[in-house]
C-alpha cells in the first residue's frame, strides 16, 4: 500500500479531496492533467494551490504556456504575480523539458507548469526524479491521455455540457493515482469565484 | 622602563628605514581626480623597487633601504625608477622630470624632494643639518603662519632648530611641532600603504587541440577552483568574469559570465558556465583556455532566517538558488525569454497585463504592497495575443463548436484621448465541447464578434 497514509495538500474543492488518496495533491512529483482541449477549468483546477505555494513563499513557474497569462485574474484569484515567472520559448521541446527539468530541482519554484502532448516514459521518469529532488509538483498539460505514464497523478478534466448543465460544473476523473488502484470521477464546482 | 622601549623601537625604526620620495610638481595643476589615478599607476610601478608604498600630495614615498643590497645600491634604485616614472609621464604628455630625495623619516624626505634638493641622507644623525638648509616653504603653513615666521625673522628650518619647543608649540600650534619632530624621526610617522587592487587571471594550454566542450569541462572546472580558492582567501566575491577559449589563428571565444549575486561558490560557477557551453558552438579546436575576472566585489555571508517558516512570503522568495536558476535560464535563452507578469491600471483589456523582461527588483522587499485595483468582472487566465473573429451560423455565435452566453454583458468603453478608441460589450460565454470563453461584441466599426481569453 505505497500511497497509504501519505498525507497530501488539500486541493481546496472537498468533491476532490474525497476522490484522491492522501485527500489531497501529492506533495512532490509529477501531475498529468488531461482536457480535450484548453480552456475547460484545467488552470481553476489547480488556483488553490498556487495561492497557497504562493504563501508559502515560492515561485510558480509557467513554461511555455499555449496563451497568455492574463495578471488581472491572477490577482483575482488572490495570487501575488510577483512570485510568478513566465518562460517563454519559441519552438524547442528539449528547451522547455531542460528548464522544467531545472525548475523542478530548485526549492523555491513551489510549482511548474508545462504544456507538453507527447512525452516517452523515460523522460517522465526524469522529470519525476527532478520532482522529487527538488520537493516541487511538477503540472503536464495535456490533450491525450497515455495509459503508460509513470505519472504517480493522472486526472481528466471533461466535458459535461448539456443544455441544462451549469456553466461552473466539470467533470473531474482521477484516471490513476498512487495508492488507489480505482479510477473514480466527481463533479466539480471549478468556478467557485466566476 | 616603558619610556626605554619606546625609545628603542623608535631608534630601530629610525636606523632601520631609508624612505625614498618623489615628487611631481608637475601634478599640481591637474584636478585631484586625475591626480589620485595617475599616482595609483605610478605607485604600481614603484611596488617593483618596494613594497611599501604610500601616498602624499603630489608625492610618493617608498622604503628602500630593505631592498638596497637587492639592487646594489640607491643609485640603481633611483636609475631604475627614474626611467619607469619618466616613461609613464611622457605617456601622459607631462614634463618628465621629478625632485626625488631619501632620509630615514618620511616627512624628512618629503620636505627634502620638495625643496627640490635631490638629497640623499643616510643617517638619522645627519637629517637635523640637512633639513636645517631648507627653506621654511617647503613646510604645509597656512598664511598667518607664514607671515609670523617672516615676522620673527626665520627663512630656514635651521633657525627653528634654535627655538625651544614648547614656545614653538604655543605660537604655530602642535600640528606644526609634531611636523617637525615626524621629520627629524622624533615621534612615529604611520603611513597608510598603497595595495594593489585585485586582479585574477589563470590559463591553462591544452596539450593537445580540443574539440569537445565537455571535455573542456574538468580543465574549466580546474581554473574555477583556483579562482575560488583566490576569492575566499581574499574574502571577495566576483560577479562578472570572462572565459576565453584560444584557437589557433583565429580571434579567441569569449564567454562573459554576468552573475546577479556575486559569488564564489565554484558549484555555481560550474554550473552557469555548463549551460554557456551547451549553447556554444565553436569556430576551431581549442588551444588554450582563459579565465580573467573582471569585477571583484566583498564577500557577504548570507545567513538563515532563525524562524523556519516566515509567515509572509517576501522573505524567502529571492533566496539564493531561485536566482540561480534564473540566470541559468538568462544564460542559455536570453533575458527576453524569461518574463515577470503584472498587473497594469489600464481600462482596455489588452493593456491591463503586462509581461516584462524579467528583473530583479531590490527595494521590493521593503515595500508595502499597495493594492491592486482590478476589475471585479470576471477576467480570463488565459487571453488571446489577437482576438479571434466568431463566426454566426443560423443565428447562433459559432468558434469550433456552438457558443452560448452565460453572463453579461460587461461594457468596456476608453477614452477618445487615451489614443485606444475600444467600445465592447463582454460576455462569459460556453462552448458546447466545455470551454469557458470571454468573447466580445464591438460597439463600434464593423460590429464583429470576437474570442479574446479562456477561463481555463
Amino acid at each position: 500500500m505505497a500511497g497509504q497514509g501519505v498525507q497530501g495538500r488539500s486541493t481546496g474543492y472537498p468533491q476532490l479531496d474525497a476522490i484522491l488518496p492522501g485527500r489531497g495533491w501529492p506533495e512532490r512529483g509529477l501531475m498529468e492533467v488531461i482536457t480535450p482541449h484548453w480552456g475547460m477549468g484545467e488552470l481553476q483546477l489547480l488556483i488553490p494551490l498556487m495561492r497557497s505555494i504562493v504563501e508559502q513563499g515560492k515561485w510558480i513557474l509557467w513554461i511555455s504556456p499555449p496563451y497568455l497569462l492574463y495578471a488581472p485574474a491572477l490577482v483575482q484569484a488572490g495570487i501575488n504575480t510577483d512570485q510568478v515567472l513566465v518562460v517563454k520559448l519559441d519552438t524547442s521541446c528539449k528547451d522547455a523539458l531542460w528548464s522544467m527539468e531545472k525548475a523542478l530541482q530548485t526549492e523555491n519554484c513551489g510549482l511548474v507548469l508545462a504544456w507538453q502532448n507527447w512525452l516517452p516514459t523515460k523522460v517522465l521518469r526524469r522529470l519525476q526524479l527532478a520532482a522529487n529532488t527538488g520537493d516541487t509538483l511538477g503540472v503536464l498539460f495535456k490533450h491525450h491521455d497515455s495509459e503508460h505514464s509513470p505519472s504517480p497523478v493522472r486526472l481528466k478534466i471533461e466535458d459535461s455540457y448539456s443544455e441544462n448543465a451549469g456553466f461552473n460544473e466539470s467533470e473531474v476523473t482521477v484516471i490513476k493515482a498512487r495508492g488507489d488502484f480505482r479510477s473514480r470521477s466527481a463533479t466539480i464546482n471549478l468556478y467557485q469565484q466566476a | 622602563m616603558d619610556e626605554a622601549r619606546v625609545k628603542s623601537v623608535a631608534q630601530r625604526s629610525k636606523s632601520n628605514s631609508l624612505w625614498y620620495a618623489l615628487y611631481l610638481p608637475q601634478l599640481r595643476e591637474l584636478n585631484s581626480a586625475l591626480q589620485k589615478k595617475y599616482l595609483d599607476q605610478l605607485a604600481g610601478h614603484m611596488q617593483s623597487v618596494s613594497s611599501t608604498v604610500s601616498f602624499h600630495p603630489q608625492a610618493l614615498i617608498c622604503e628602500v633601504r630593505s631592498s638596497l643590497k637587492y639592487f646594489a645600491g640607491i643609485d640603481v634604485i633611483h636609475q631604475k625608477l627614474q626611467k619607469l616614472v619618466g616613461e609613464q609621464l611622457q605617456q601622459w604628455d607631462l614634463a618628465d622630470g621629478f625632485f626625488y630625495a631619501a632620509s630615514p623619516t618620511v616627512s624628512g624626505s618629503l620636505l627634502l624632494a620638495r625643496s627640490g634638493h635631490n638629497a640623499l641622507v643616510y643617517r638619522p644623525e645627519n637629517l637635523r643639518s640637512a633639513l636645517g638648509q631648507l627653506s621654511t616653504d617647503v613646510l604645509d603653513l597656512n598664511k598667518e603662519q607664514r607671515r609670523r615666521l617672516l615676522n620673527m625673522g626665520i627663512r630656514h628650518l635651521r633657525d627653528i632648530w634654535r627655538l625651544p619647543s614648547d614656545g614653538l608649540c604655543k605660537r604655530f600650534g602642535s600640528n606644526f611641532v609634531n611636523q617637525l619632530n615626524k621629520a627629524l624621526g622624533k615621534v612615529a610617522e604611520p603611513t597608510l600603504n598603497y595595495i594593489p587592487p585585485p586582479a585574477f587571471a589563470a590559463s591553462y594550454d591544452l596539450p593537445y587541440e580540443l574539440e569537445n566542450l565537455n571535455q573542456l569541462l574538468p580543465i574549466a572546472d580546474e581554473l574555477l577552483a583556483q579562482l575560488c580558492d583566490f576569492l575566499r582567501r581574499r574574502d571577495l566575491s566576483t560577479s562578472s568574469l570572462v572565459l576565453f577559449l584560444r584557437h589557433e589563428k583565429r580571434d579567441s571565444t569569449e564567454i562573459n559570465i554576468g552573475l546577479r549575486m556575486a559569488s564564489r561558490s565554484q558549484q555555481h560557477l560550474t554550473l552557469l558556465l555548463e549551460t554557456h557551453f551547451d549553447k556554444l558552438s565553436i569556430p576551431a579546436p581549442v588551444v588554450a583556455v582563459k579565465i580573467e575576472v573582471k569585477e571583484f566585489d566583498a564577500f557577504f555571508a548570507k545567513s538563515d532566517s532563525l524562524l523556519k517558516n516566515e509567515p509572509s512570503g517576501s522573505a524567502s522568495y529571492s533566496d539564493s538558488n531561485l536566482i540561480q536558476f534564473i540566470e541559468q535560464l538568462q544564460a542559455r535563452f536570453g533575458d527576453s525569454h524569461v518574463k515577470s507578469v503584472s498587473n497594469a491600471t489600464q481600462h482596455c483589456p489588452e493593456y491591463a497585463s503586462l509581461q516584462l523582461n524579467y528583473k530583479e527588483k531590490p527595494n521590493r522587499r521593503g515595500r508595502i504592497a499597495k493594492p491592486i485595483e482590478v476589475s471585479a468582472n470576471p477576467r480570463p487566465l488565459w487571453l488571446l495575443q489577437e482576438p479571434k473573429q466568431l463566426n454566426i451560423n443560423k443565428g447562433r455565435l459559432f468558434y469550433r463548436k456552438p457558443i452560448a452566453i452565460v453572463s453579461g454583458p460587461e461594457r468596456i468603453e476608453t477614452h477618445w484621448w487615451s489614443g485606444i478608441d475600444v467600445c465592447r460589450d463582454y460576455y462569459v460565454a460556453r462552448e458546447h465541447n466545455g470551454s469557458r470563453l470571454w468573447i466580445y461584441h464591438e460597439k463600434n466599426g464593423k460590429r464583429n464578434w470576437y474570442l479574446h481569453g479562456f477561463f481555463a
